[in-house]
């Protein structure tokens, strides 16, 4: 995406940045690593995800090339790169590189944010800076103020209610900066949001900190006209479209919960399951040093009971990293648009009792006050880059759950050969003759 | 322990059979005139085996269950299940196999059966019968005794019985096995005649000698300490098994929501619905495929429970080696203390408790003819006293010679029929997987094409 108005969206996305000086220009410009514990000279892309990631729009290619075009055979591969404007990428997000850091009054992660963009927003090249998660959640305040008409993604939940979840454990940690790198690329794909004046600042500013004490100065134009809409209002009708949208977005949640708990119960069988096979195996083992011929087959069948065992542990684990936080991430974006929704209806809500009331005013002017001309402005932006973004969000959901599901698939296929090549491996063994040995 | 003069080479025979009148003479003669007796490795998967049984081979199976009403001993109805045994004799010219008899029995007419063989063979491991109740269940299978995949399952455990029985070397050729197979009316009558309770041993003598006996053969100390940890060890394995079942039951199960609720949501999906809906069937299919896989699994289970009951046919062998140990040492020591008594009556000296002395004490010596008299009575008790001792002695070692025999033939037949278990057990789950990467395979195909 190259600098300057995305094409087709009559959206008052912020250019401000142009005007603006870079709040931290001129103290550190030279340096390209931010940060605050261990600088990182090496700035190359790193591959912060494994080989188990979802697929991301920003493939991890290097900066400059283009990714190329995804043919549908290439499902398969997890690390698909789809392009999904067609244009040259020219900004590249990655979070990995979590570290802990013990302070006096906290304990706290940090992940490493690197950033590589020809754009002319940027500075330099590349930046490398540390956030931590309270520092997502601040981004996504300010775009949610700040662009009040797109669709902002969804974090990952703050909190881990359910049990005793170390906050961190590995996989606790490995989830999460999942889930905030895929938050930061689905930023970086969106030809709006990913020129927002907070995002640049968020993966540039060596202080965010300082950045933040700032306040409320960079409010965008129509962040702020939105924001003192008091929504007094009470709309009528929806229009179809976007009712539609609501009623779609209602039942795509609850089907959602549905899934998130049916997997979360297969979660549970499976670990229950995995109990009961653990005290299964060595049952055969107790038996093998009873028996003289029979003592090596029944050995074998022990110890092919725990490679299995051992296979199921892999896919419960698997699938609770890796599955269920992204299906709550799809019910928390659900959520967030629906408000989205409402906002836009305060929106129209606003305009029409204006044009309502200058009707009734009955005045003799054919012309439409200046204020309710506005008003009708504000809706029609907010109408087009809603439904843009919907669009938007359509196409990426497909992908995202194409690839969810596949892999979720394939976990259980790889679970299922696992367990397989076990079983296979000791027919040989079990009908071997006494005498051949 | 007394040492019982040079063995007489007398040959084991059961006991013998009550004369029955005509058909038997036949049967007897064909039976003795038999040279060889073919040794069957042992059905194991309840098909139809053969066994040389009289001069002809026979296939036996239990073709039938069916549900009766009937009258008990209290004349109160009950319903109990009545199985089809049906005989079949194989001609050797042409292979064909001809039905010569077929009748019906019920569970309990097994049961006295095999307490007959108990009784009569007790250096043989009988062949255990397959479990009265249903055990070791897991949630979905019925403990109910009239649940139709339990009667099947038992009608099976019945036939494999009886073909163990009839490849056996030596129950074969029992009299009162034939008339099960062959005499429907009075058969009951014919082996209460044999008055083979009688001849049972009590399992308060059993114990008793279980306690007491000093000198067994370690051979069968062991076996028994054997026949003890297997049982323990293949209860634990069963009851772990069906909670698996259990537990993969749910596991499966639960998938089968995924089929309703992609169906559900493939409804608002443009492009994302055709893949779903598909890919909702197969998580159906998978859901119902459990059934199947479990319903084999219970004839693993099924396997182990024959070696579990096996278990005590051989501790039953074990008692009885001690039970005839502890009776020979009570014998000898019986012996030893009437010749001692003897000895000290004829010495004079009294080295040992007796009533007589007692008395003797209390109301006076007793006259040398008295005392004569005495020793007179003593002197045939000790002969008889060795003569038993000599016959208890050779029953003992022929006992101890049969029964291992017997217990090194079921040795093989075990690690045999225990190896091909497992073999299938493996194929099972083999399977299994197959299946399971077959539907995966196949949803994540319908994935691919939201």
């Amino acid at each position: 995406m190259s600098g300057g108005p995305p094409r087709g969206l009559p959206s008052t996305g912020p250019h401000s940045l142009l005007d603006m000086p870079h709040p931290l220009a001129g103290s550190s410009s030279e340096e390209a690593v931010g940060g605050d514990s261990t600088p990182s000279p090496d700035l190359l892309m790193a591959r912060s995800f494994g080989d188990k990631d979802l697929i991301l729009p920003n493939g991890g290619t290097p900066a400059g090339t283009s990714s190329p075009a995804s043919s549908s055979s290439l499902l398969n591969r997890l690390q698909l790169d789809d392009d999904i404007d067609g244009e040259t990428r020219d900004l590249f997000v990655t979070v990995d590189d979590p570290k802990k850091h013990v302070c006096t009054m906290e304990t706290y992660i940090t992940y490493r944010i690197t950033t590589k963009s020809t754009r002319v927003e940027f500075d330099l090249p590349e930046y490398s800076v540390r956030r931590r998660y309270q520092d997502f959640d601040w981004l996504r305040n300010k775009l949610e103020e700040s662009q009040p008409t797109h669709l902002i993604p969804p974090l990952p939940e703050k909190f881990v209610v359910k049990g005793v979840v170390d906050r961190f454990s590995e996989e606790f940690v490995e989830t999460r900066r999942k889930a905030l790198d895929k938050f930061l690329k689905r930023i970086t794909d969106h030809p709006v949001l990913s020129f927002n004046e907070h995002f640049n600042i968020f993966l540039t500013a060596k202080d965010l900190n300082a950045y933040k004490k700032q306040g409320m100065a960079l409010l965008s134009r129509v962040g702020e006209s939105v924001k003192h809409v008091t929504g007094g209002y009470k709309l009528r009708s929806r229009p179809l479209e976007f009712a539609a949208i609501g009623d779609y977005l209602d039942t795509f949640a609850l089907k959602l919960g549905t899934i998130d708990r049916i997997a979360q119960r297969i979660i549970k069988e499976e670990i229950e399951y995995l109990v009961e096979l653990r005290e299964h195996g060595p049952v055969y083992s107790t038996w093998s040093a009873l028996e003289g011929e029979l003592a090596e087959p029944l050995e074998g069948v022990s110890a092919c009971i725990g490679h299995c065992s051992t296979a199921l542990e892999e896919l419960t684990d698997d699938m609770t990293e890796d599955f269920l936080p992204v299906l709550r991430e799809y019910i928390l974006y659900s959520d967030s648009m629906k408000g989205v929704l409402k906002k836009r209806d305060q929106v129209q809500a606003e305009y029409e009792a204006k044009l309502e009331a200058v009707a009734l005013r009955k005045e003799d002017r054919p012309k439409v006050p200046a204020d309710v001309e506005k008003c009708q402005d504000r809706m029609e932006c907010f109408n087009a880059d809603l439904k843009a973004d919907m669009e938007r969000w359509q196409s990426s959901k497909r992908q995202d759950f194409r690839q969810l599901l596949m892999g979720m698939a394939d976990k259980n296929i790889q679970y299922y050969e696992k367990c397989l090549m076990a079983w296979e491996s000791i027919i040989p063994l079990l009908q071997e003759k006494p005498e051949a040995k | 322990m007394e040492q019982a003069p040079p063995d007489l080479e007398r040959q084991w025979q059961p006991a013998p059979l009550e004369p029955l009148g005509h058909p038997d003479a036949e049967l007897q003669a064909a039976v003795d005139e038999e040279a060889e007796v073919s040794r069957d490795e042992g059905p194991g998967d309840g098909t139809m085996t053969e066994n040389n049984f009289g001069l002809k081979k026979i296939e036996i199976s239990v073709s039938e269950a069916e549900k009766r009403t009937g009258r008990n001993a209290m004349n109160m109805q009950e319903t109990y299940t009545a199985y089809l045994i049906e005989t079949r004799s194989v001609e050797h010219t042409d292979g064909q196999s001809v039905l010569t008899d077929s009748l019906w029995r019920r569970y309990s007419e097994f049961e006295l059966l095999r307490n007959y063989l108990l009784v009569y063979y007790p250096h043989i491991v009988v062949p255990p019968l397959p479990e009265k109740r249903a055990e070791f269940v897991w949630h979905k299978l019925s403990a109910d005794n009239m649940d139709p995949d339990f009667v099947e399952r038992r009608r099976i455990g019945l036939e494999n019985f009886l073909l163990r029985v009839a490849s056996h070397p030596i129950l074969c050729r029992d009299k009162i096995f034939y008339l099960f197979l062959t005499q429907e009316g009075n058969w009951k009558e014919t082996v209460n005649e044999t008055g083979f309770q009688l001849k049972a041993d009590s399992r308060l003598k059993a114990l008793n000698a279980t306690f007491r006996v000093k000198n067994p053969d370690k051979r069968f100390t062991e076996l028994k300490h054997y026949s003890d940890e297997l049982q323990s060890v293949i209860s634990h394995l069963l009851r772990v098994r069906a909670r698996v079942a259990d537990r993969l039951y749910g596991v499966y199960k639960v998938h089968g929501n995924y089929g309703r609720v992609f169906s559900e949501w493939s409804a608002i999906e443009k492009e994302m619905g055709d893949g779903l809906q598909s890919a909702g069937h197969h998580m159906d299919v998978y859901a119902s495929s459990i059934d199947d896989i479990l319903e084999d699994e219970e004839h693993y289970a099924d396997q182990l429970k024959e070696y579990l009951f096996y278990a005590e046919a051989l501790r039953a062998v074990c008692r009885k080696h001690e039970l005839m140990q502890y009776d020979l040492e009570m014998a000898a020591q019986d012996l030893a203390s009437k010749k001692q008594q003897c000895e000290e009556l004829a010495t004079g000296t009294v080295r040992t408790f007796s009533l007589k002395g007692m008395t003797t004490k209390l109301f006076g010596q007793e006259t040398p003819e008295q005392r004569e008299a005495r020793i007179k009575v003593l002197e045939e008790q000790i002969n008889e006293g060795e003569q038993q001792l000599k016959s208890k002695n050779l029953e003992g070692r022929e006992f101890v010679k049969n029964a291992w025999a017997d217990i090194e033939r079921f040795k093989e037949q075990k690690n045999h029929d225990l190896k091909e278990a497992l073999i299938s057990y493996a194929v099972m789950q083999i399977s299994m997987c197959k299946k399971g990467i077959q539907v995966w395979t196949n949803a994540k195909e319908c994935f691919s094409k939201m």
